[in-house]
């Protein structure tokens, strides 16, 4: 029995959501209008970062690795596995902000912030997802998934997720993390909008092409847009998230 | 949506046994409620309960991160401040709108009748029409009821625009006050003006500064309470009666099994008046009869329902979260709408039962209802069209779904300016008297609407008792009236729940602790009130010990309700939290740094004991400031009896 934060990325529309309400949970009031407010500022452990295309947008956050590559490295061994096994958690009072975690991870999830429970609140130590343990444990789901309306975020057993995921479009799962743009999806809400978002990038992409071959003296390396699919950087990133 | 929350059990949801009941049988019949719905939202947006969403033009949406990692601009430049003052200034437009909309309808058919037409309607209070003309500086010696009506009518439309300095009713605001408004530059000038410059402002590029966006969006406020709002209850009254005390019936046990049942659900007393008329008439009365009906009972919900309940006594059958609760007893023919909180919900709601929805003004249509475009200049024409269509829905009604789960409870109501002045004596001097005396300590309004994020009614009826256990007298309106109507505490001897001294001035005069004063559009009949106590003690309204509530707060009108009552010197306590808390300089000038501007603030405070006892102490901090006699506000605490929610079970 695993359980785990399973990722949607071709239902994502970047509202950060889920962003907000994991700042939330790991704030000292828990009330959305105080924690902001806090000192040190409670800070999100989930991060959604923009889709190689418009309209499109990745819920990044720590995938529990197992074994973990963070854990291995952790000179202080402020990192552990949780009893069952699905966690892998700090204890900010061993940090020693290193970050050699963050050297490590696959997918980049570390962050350092000052955080309540570190050896003093104005040192940076290694914050990430730690599961949403304290609501898991009184039965609910991450804070995460209960803000995505959108089912681009659900918690469950891995298997099962796995199970339901093998009806999703296979062809859309690729283009929406970022490998080709592909036709719209019949019967995907999102569909259209996502839709938009490819031809927006292709039509900007055409834009600064037109424009370079106006401006002979322009080098290559300065058009580039953002959520340009040529670009070398994004096919590096394409396939780390392709990976997935 | 993968969530563990559970919608809470009814009782937790409401006060009221015959809304527990019907959400019970709703969930047992599978009918989706407000409550199912919100549990759907639940997480809901946390950029836009701070109000640091901006969705005003195509470079955005954009978003300020409160948590300070992402964007602390929106792409134009906009930072957090702005966007909440943009927000609640589009808010407080949208809000002062619908009231002022509201006043041109009944506006305009004023102007027919003064010109000799519009079907059904009269001049019914002809004194309030010559006392109302002789205060604008309108001659009425010697002159007929039409030419005096023709030139009243052309003095409020011309509100409406901005070819006049300031707004007609500005007249009643102390001088004081108006004063501080014209050194504030917030003296409202034209209805419409306020509200679409606001809009200018709001749009990209226009007003960045916070502080001067507030400033507009009181301005906006005040356009609508001594303006669009004034004007659509001066005008009621004028038209159909200005209320008088009067005994009314209230919860959904008003409801009868044998009767032809419409419910008249909006704000508008135009399209109401006219239906009470025509179900009175014997044709439609007959044609109920032929098929087995006793009679045509019509009820009120929401403030169409107050308007009627002021003017006619007609009953009562619940506020704001009632609406589709009232169509789960089975026992509706029809829900007659007009405008303003009608959830569209409620065609679903009856398309489970025979109940047909027929919705009648051009402006709100409702997809799935039927609708009857109604025109005043054939008004009880169409009324008649609208009865017939609800007493022919009567066959289709199956008596065996058909639950009225209490009987009702008797509550009073129709205290306008007039009625209660006229209870005093005819001068508001007794009233001053008590207060100075200390036998009153205070009066506070409770208004506002229904919020499914807070059990309903709890706040309004806990507030109120709370406040008159103290004796501090409490004006009611809106969805604040029918809760405290169906709490028992609106009938002249529910003067027996208040304290000694507001107990002994109401047992003398025969009235409730908890006066009700109309719909949310009569709020304006609580500003004129305390317009009228402030020039007779010669102060300024913000010395005076009152307090305004909206404990249960959810529509943009009833922002624009307290952001008037703010800027007219009345300090208010909302129940829920406005969309403004993602800018701190925003909230410290409304929560405090205003009071050094107009006098008053707002402050929020969803514990209603808690509401309680921070209004206690301003109002003695306020009878410290006239030199009354007065107990130390921090020595004051909690109720002894206070902290224990009430179960109102209305079976008897």
């Amino acid at each position: 029995m695993m359980q785990t934060v399973f990722v949607n990325p071709e239902r994502c529309i970047g509202c950060l959501q889920c962003e907000v309400a994991c700042a939330v949970e790991h704030s000292a009031t828990r009330d959305l209008a105080q924690a902001w407010r806090e000192s040190p500022v409670p800070r999100t452990r989930v991060h959604v970062e923009a889709g190689p295309v418009p309209t499109t947008a990745y819920p990044n956050k720590c995938r529990h690795c197992n074994p973990a590559p963070c854990q291995k490295v952790c000179p202080s061994g402020a990192i552990t596995r949780s009893d069952d096994g699905d966690l892998v958690l700090i204890e900010p009072m061993r940090c020693i902000g290193c970050a050699m975690c963050a050297v490590v991870c696959p997918f980049d999830v570390l962050t350092f912030h000052p955080l309540v429970g570190a050896l003093d609140l104005e040192t940076a130590v290694a914050v990430k997802c730690d599961g949403c343990v304290d609501r898991v444990s009184r039965g609910e789901v991450p804070a995460c998934v209960e803000s995505c309306k959108v089912n681009a975020l659900i918690y469950g057993e891995i298997n099962e997720l796995m199970a339901s995921g093998r009806l999703r479009e296979t062809g859309a799962v690729l283009a929406l993390a970022g490998s080709a743009p592909t036709p719209p999806i019949g019967g995907d809400p999102l569909a259209g909008w996502h839709s938009f978002g490819v031809a927006r990038a292709a039509a900007a992409l055409e834009a600064v092409e037109w424009r370079s071959s106006r401006r002979p003296d322009t080098h290559a390396g300065a058009t580039s847009v953002v959520g340009d699919p040529g670009s070398p950087t994004n096919e590096i990133r394409n396939e780390e998230e392709g990976t997935q | 949506m993968s969530t563990t929350n559970e919608v809470g059990g009814p009782g937790r949801l409401t006060v009221h046994d015959d809304a527990q009941q019907m959400i019970e049988r709703a969930r047992a019949e599978g009918i989706e409620t407000v409550w199912d719905r919100l549990h759907a939202q639940e997480p809901q947006c946390g950029y836009c309960q701070l109000g640091l969403s901006c969705r005003n033009c195509a470079m955005g949406p954009c978003r300020i991160d409160p948590f300070g990692e992402g964007p602390q601009k929106g792409v134009c430049g906009a930072d957090a401040d702005t966007i909440v003052a943009r927000n609640l200034g589009r808010t407080i437009a949208a809000g002062s709108s619908s009231h002022s909309d509201h006043g041109r309808d009944v506006l305009e058919v004023f102007a027919e009748v003064a010109h000799g037409g519009a079907s059904g309607y009269r001049i019914n209070d002809e004194a309030k029409l010559r006392r109302i003309a002789d205060e604008l500086g309108i001659a009425t010696e010697g002159r007929s009821t039409t030419e005096v009506a023709v030139d009243l009518a052309d003095e409020l439309v011309a509100n409406y625009g901005s070819a006049k300095g300031s707004l007609s009713f500005v007249s009643r605001v102390p001088a004081i006050r108006r004063e501080k408004w014209a050194g504030l530059s917030i003296t409202p000038r034209g209805i419409d003006r306020e509200n679409v410059e606001m809009m200018h402002r709001t749009h990209m590029g226009v007003d960045n500064d916070y502080v001067n966006l507030l400033l507009h969006a009181l301005r906006t406020s005040l356009a609508d309470g001594w303006g669009g709002s004034m004007i659509a209850t001066e005008l009621s009254d004028i038209m159909f009666g200005t209320p008088k005390p009067v005994i009314s019936e209230v919860n959904l046990g008003v409801l009868k099994t044998d009767q032809v049942n419409i419910a008249m659900h909006g704000h508008n007393p135009l399209l109401s008046d006219v239906i009470v008329a025509a179900a009175q008439e014997p044709e439609l009365v007959e044609l109920a009869k032929s098929y087995g009906a006793s009679g045509i009972n019509i009820v009120g919900l929401c403030c169409t329902g107050n308007e009627m309940l002021m003017r006619k006594g007609v009953h009562m059958a619940g506020n704001h979260l009632m609406q589709e609760l009232v169509l789960v007893t089975g026992a509706l023919e029809a829900m007659v709408v007009d405008y303003q909180c009608i959830m569209p919900s409620v065609v679903d709601v009856a398309k489970c039962y025979h109940t047909k929805v027929i919705s009648t003004s051009d402006k709100a249509k409702f997809p799935g209802a039927t609708h009857v475009s109604f025109d005043p200049h054939r008004g009880a024409e169409i009324a008649r069209d609208i009865v017939r269509m609800a007493v022919e829905a009567y066959p289709s009604r199956n008596q065996s779904r058909v639950r009225i789960p209490v009987h009702p409870v008797r509550m009073m109501g129709g205290f306008s300016v007039e009625a209660i002045l006229g209870a005093l004596g005819g001068t508001p001097q007794p009233l001053i008297d008590a207060i100075v005396a200390g036998t009153i300590r205070g009066a506070v309004a409770v208004v506002g609407c229904n919020n499914p994020k807070l059990p309903q009614d709890l706040e309004h009826i806990e507030l109120t008792r709370t406040l008159i256990e103290n004796d501090i007298l409490v004006l009611v309106t809106g969805c604040a009236a029918v809760a405290n109507g169906k709490a028992g505490q609106m009938m002249p001897e529910s003067a027996a729940l208040a304290g000694p001294g507001l107990r002994s001035v109401c047992e003398a005069l025969g009235i409730p602790p908890v006066l009700h004063m109309g719909s949310c559009v009569d709020n304006s009949r609580i500003m004129q009130l305390a317009a009228a106590l402030a020039n007779a003690l010669g102060v300024d309204i913000d010395s005076l010990p009152l307090a305004g509530a909206a404990p249960e707060w959810y529509s943009e009108k009833a922002v624009a309700i307290g952001a008037y009552v703010v800027a007219s010197g009345i300090t208010t306590v909302l129940g829920v939290q406005p969309s403004i808390f993602g800018s701190s300089n925003v909230v410290n000038l409304l929560a405090g740094g205003l009071d050094g501007v107009v006098g008053a603030k707002f402050a929020v405070e969803p514990d209603p004991y808690k509401a309680a006892l921070l209004i206690r102490r301003h109002i003695e901090a306020k009878r410290q400031g006239l030199g009354l006699s007065h107990t130390a506000p921090e020595l004051i605490t909690a109720n002894e009896s206070g902290g224990e929610p009430v179960h109102v079970n209305a079976r008897s």
